[in-house]
């Protein structure tokens, strides 16, 4: 697809080249020094970072641009947005290649801050030639984060020249139009990239309340000993009415972080017993089974992809216990329910928002580190599908 | 008193799930008082909403007036209206919060009866299993019995108890060993939380972090390279409805020994072996060891008092201190200290700290500024160096948190003309991030049993060590009280305290 021209005022005026753009935004500044200057505000360039987001969409380059803005004051940084089309073919000889253009953005309200946005529009088939202008328009000695939209191009030059720059790569699995083929695949990418990069993914960040609203049970001493004794998942993710889109990703990552942390095996896939369902069986490292079930539900006010609830059916050898997190329709809450013996114990409803991604990625850019809690939950993915 | 640890949790590993505590109930004494409504319960909320509570999480409220838990219930969710810092409150996660509370009458002994019962019940119902968190949110008078009762009624065998005081920590040395002495009859000193809120700011906190974890600050961070340090706590308020507290305890008590002092001790102190209670504390305590006493006689010439009159706050006119509700027309008491004062530690020696605190002053500001020594010569010509200024590097507290340094530019001209320039790092809480509340993180680290931002009982003594005699000087008659005007920065007595050495108060 070949995506249209250029919005400058959006964008802001094209630059011819690295060091035209460099003076541009140099000028820009001064200006901006000297008008606040006059109104007794001294103008702050603080950079922690330096952001890459790769896109081939004008859309997708857009709404990250509008994310970056939100969070400019508490993650200062330069962000550099890439705009690549899709199709590589058919572009008028001449018009091949990339295009620069720039501007200082004020966030919203705010005169002590500014930060800088550079697009990047390549033209055609510019796997080659990518690295060598993001390289020069780095601010040096600041980590850079690549922030992929859309499912990676793994196989791709151009996804292997930038990774080669990034301190961390970011990805949305959510976005994944395979997830259970790509989330294994990004294992390798997570793997090969240690001690140079760390890998994340919006969707592991999503799923942190579920995690942590699942850890908390287990915290309770008297709750404690069923962990060692899980037979059964069961796990719903959001899907449209129609049912046509399935995005399992989170809860294929919640039962991959589950098999990591408490050592359960694989044994097979088993055949979904409904359409967009998935059936999993595996063991316990005491070699007992646990049936495990991901399905796709409809629930109104909820994004499809997004948990719906998840079930933990465990046995400490005298009682049968359930441990319930459900999203509450329509609502930003969960009930967490623990069940004994088929009397409830406990309940209680707990705030669960729906972050937006700019809340997901400010979450991202505080953590400079890979996590290895991720890192291992995407290994049993691995061995799983 | 202890109890096994419970079985590790495998689910808990990892950086993103590290913050909650264990079950735990919560109990609250004076829980139909002020601290309660304004901080605790708000703290307690914003934290559920944050997810940051354990699944099995109780609070009992305890008090003297008879209250039925609905009752208890309704009230505080009216004060939660009035107090939480996010609104509108979320009903829903309010109710479900407010299932896990209850209210305990303790009017008679007996009633810790029933809170014994009551906490033994909700260890098995509701999973809390004998992990409980004392919080005495009283008057310090209450402390004693309420401990002694704990201990009478057995509430704190057989239990993991730890205990959460307030401040003041007794009105001197000798009241502070007394009450220390009544808690650790039946807490141990590592079971003991003394809440000194301005540790749970994060800017406070920052000052450790900008010190340990650059490497380029602490090498240029003593004697040789520091030419003084300023520490300025200043309000702009008056002493508003804290007459009776504030006449007897002064800016000296309500400031200096707690504050004031542990700002000194962030400042000045050696850096830890690791971010953890003991290591820090030890080293706090070892900074405050050193600070040079001032002693009754030396107190004139180091220390300056002032009360205001009355004067002009944004444009509107003030009553002065000895017309405020509550107070003697002929009160003695201090809204405002400078003190000139010295570390006698191989960092510090000779550096002077001016610390100066007070109430009534033209704006609200806590900032703590490290003033470097000048260029050790004088390179360029007189003319040039004209607006030149000594390096300093400003750590500012409130409001406006952040941090500026301050260094001479070459001022774009032909020849050589220098300018100072501020260096502003505009710390995110100022603008997008609400950053969490002190008493959320504060209550929180002693949930999870984490003492490294409470203040330990050494470091307490230590410091009524320093104020005592500075107090005593005063109950002699030594020291004049000088009244400065509302909506200025003191008397002109605490100019000449810093003006003597050749030095100046910054404006902050």
């Amino acid at each position: 697809m070949i995506e249209p021209d250029i919005d400058e005022s959006v964008w802001g005026a094209r630059a011819g080249g690295v060091a035209a753009l460099e003076r541009e935004l140099a000028r820009m500044r001064r200006s901006m020094g000297a008008h606040a200057t006059e109104q007794g505000v001294p103008v702050a360039r603080a950079s922690v970072l330096n952001l890459v987001v790769f896109t081939t969409r004008d859309t997708h380059a857009r709404r990250a641009a509008a994310t970056i803005d939100v969070l400019a004051t508490r993650h200062p940084s330069r962000a550099i947005v890439v705009l690549a089309d899709r199709l590589r073919e058919g572009i008028a000889p001449g018009l091949e290649g990339l295009e620069m253009h720039c501007h200082l953005s004020h966030p919203a309200g705010l005169q002590q801050v500014s930060y800088e946005q550079i697009l990047i529009r390549a033209r055609g088939d510019a796997d080659q030639r990518l690295a060598s202008a993001l390289i020069p328009l780095l601010l040096p000695d600041l980590p850079v984060f690549l922030w992929w939209t859309e499912t990676p191009s793994l196989d791709a030059v151009h996804f292997a020249e930038l990774l080669k720059l990034a301190d961390r790569l970011i990805v949305d699995s959510g976005d994944f139009a395979r997830p259970d083929r790509t989330l294994p695949r990004l294992h390798a990418v997570a793997r090969a990239g240690h001690g140079r990069y760390g890998l994340t993914d919006f969707n592991w960040t999503r799923i942190t309340p579920w995690r942590e609203l699942v850890s908390q049970f287990f915290d309770v001493p008297a709750w404690r000993p069923f962990l060692d004794g899980v037979t059964g998942i069961r796990i719903g993710f959001a899907v449209e009415a129609d049912g046509r889109e399935i995005h399992p990703s989170q809860a294929l990552l919640l039962i991959g972080w589950l098999a990591s942390r408490l050592g359960w095996r694989a044994v097979e896939s088993l055949a979904p017993s409904e359409a967009g369902g998935l059936l999993f069986a595996m063991e316990r490292g005491d070699g007992e089974a646990i049936q495990t079930r991901v399905r796709p539900r409809y629930m109104r006010g909820i994004d499809e992809g997004n948990l719906s609830g998840l079930r933990i059916q465990a046995t400490d050898g005298v009682r049968h216990a359930e441990f319930v997190v459900k999203r509450v329709e329509d609502s930003s809450h969960a009930g967490a329910t623990v069940v004994i013996d088929g009397a409830p114990v406990a309940e209680r409803l707990v705030p669960l928002g729906t972050p937006g991604v700019s809340e997901l990625l400010s979450e991202e850019l505080t953590i400079a580190r890979s996590d290895s809690i991720y890192e291992d939950a995407l290994a049993a993915l691995v061995a799983l599908t | 008193m202890t109890v096994a640890p419970p079985l590790a949790n495998p689910l808990r590993e990892g950086p993103r799930l590290a913050r909650t505590p264990q079950p735990c109930a919560l109990v609250i004494f004076g829980a139909t008082g002020d601290l309660t409504a304004r901080k605790i319960v708000p703290a307690l909320y914003n934290l559920a909403l944050q997810r940051l509570l354990p699944a099995a999480f109780v609070v009992v409220g305890a008090a003297r007036q008879p209250l039925s838990s609905e009752r208890f219930r309704e009230n505080l969710h009216a004060d939660l209206v009035k107090f939480s810092r996010t609104k509108p409150i979320n009903e829903d996660a309010w109710a479900s919060f407010a299932d896990g509370v209850h209210y305990v009458s303790t009017k008679d002994p007996s009633g810790y009866d029933t809170l014994r019962e009551t906490l033994a019940d909700l260890d098995v119902r509701a999973g809390t299993a004998g992990n409980r968190l004392f919080y005495l949110a009283t008057p310090p008078s209450a402390y004693g019995p309420i401990v002694d009762q704990l201990k009478g009624h057995r509430l704190t065998e057989n239990v993991r108890a730890r205990v959460v005081v307030e401040k003041p920590f007794g009105h001197d040395l000798t009241s502070a060993t007394e009450l220390s002495g009544k808690l650790q009859g039946v807490f141990t000193e590592d079971e003991i939380f003394r809440i000194d809120h301005y540790l749970g700011k994060e800017t406070v906190q920052n000052i450790l972090v900008l010190r340990f974890a650059n490497g380029i600050f602490e090498p240029i961070w003593n004697r040789q390279y520091v030419d003084h340090v300023q520490i300025t706590v200043a309000e702009s308020l008056g002493i508003e409805e804290r007459g009776a507290y504030y006449e007897q305890a002064g800016a000296l008590r309500d400031i200096v020994q707690n504050h004031l002092l542990q700002l000194v001790a962030l400042v000045g102190m050696e850096p830890p072996v690791s971010f953890d209670a003991k290591a820090v504390r030890d080293e706090k305590l070892k900074v405050l060891r050193a600070i040079r006493p001032i002693a009754e006689e030396d107190a004139k010439s180091n220390v300056v008092r002032g009360q205001y009159g009355t004067g002009f706050i944004e444009g509107t006119p003030v009553r002065a201190y000895r017309q405020e509700d509550g107070i003697a027309p002929t009160s003695k008491t201090e809204t405002f200290l400078a003190i000139r004062a010295f570390i006698d530690n191989w960092r510090w020696e000779g550096t002077p700290f001016y610390l100066r605190t007070g109430k009534r002053h033209p704006k609200r500001t806590t900032e703590i500024a490290i003033q470097f020594r000048a260029a050790p010569h004088a390179v360029f010509s007189e003319e040039a160096a004209d607006g030149m200024e000594p390096n300093a590097l400003v750590l500012r507290i409130q409001p406006d948190e952040g941090i500026s340094l301050k260094f001479g530019a070459k001022v774009p001209v032909q020849g050589i003309r220098i300018r100072s320039v501020n260096m502003d790092f505009v710390y995110g809480a100022s603008f997008m991030v609400d950053a969490p509340d002190a008493y959320e993180t504060l209550i929180l680290d002693a949930l999870r049993g984490d003492a490294t931002l409470f203040t330990r009982q050494d470091e307490v003594e230590q410091q009524w060590r320093f104020v005592d005699p500075i107090a005593r000087a005063w109950a002699a008659g030594r020291g004049d009280l000088p009244v400065y005007p509302a909506g200025t920065w003191g008397p002109a007595e605490a100019d000449l305290l810093i003006g003597r050495d050749g030095r100046a108060w910054r404006k902050p």
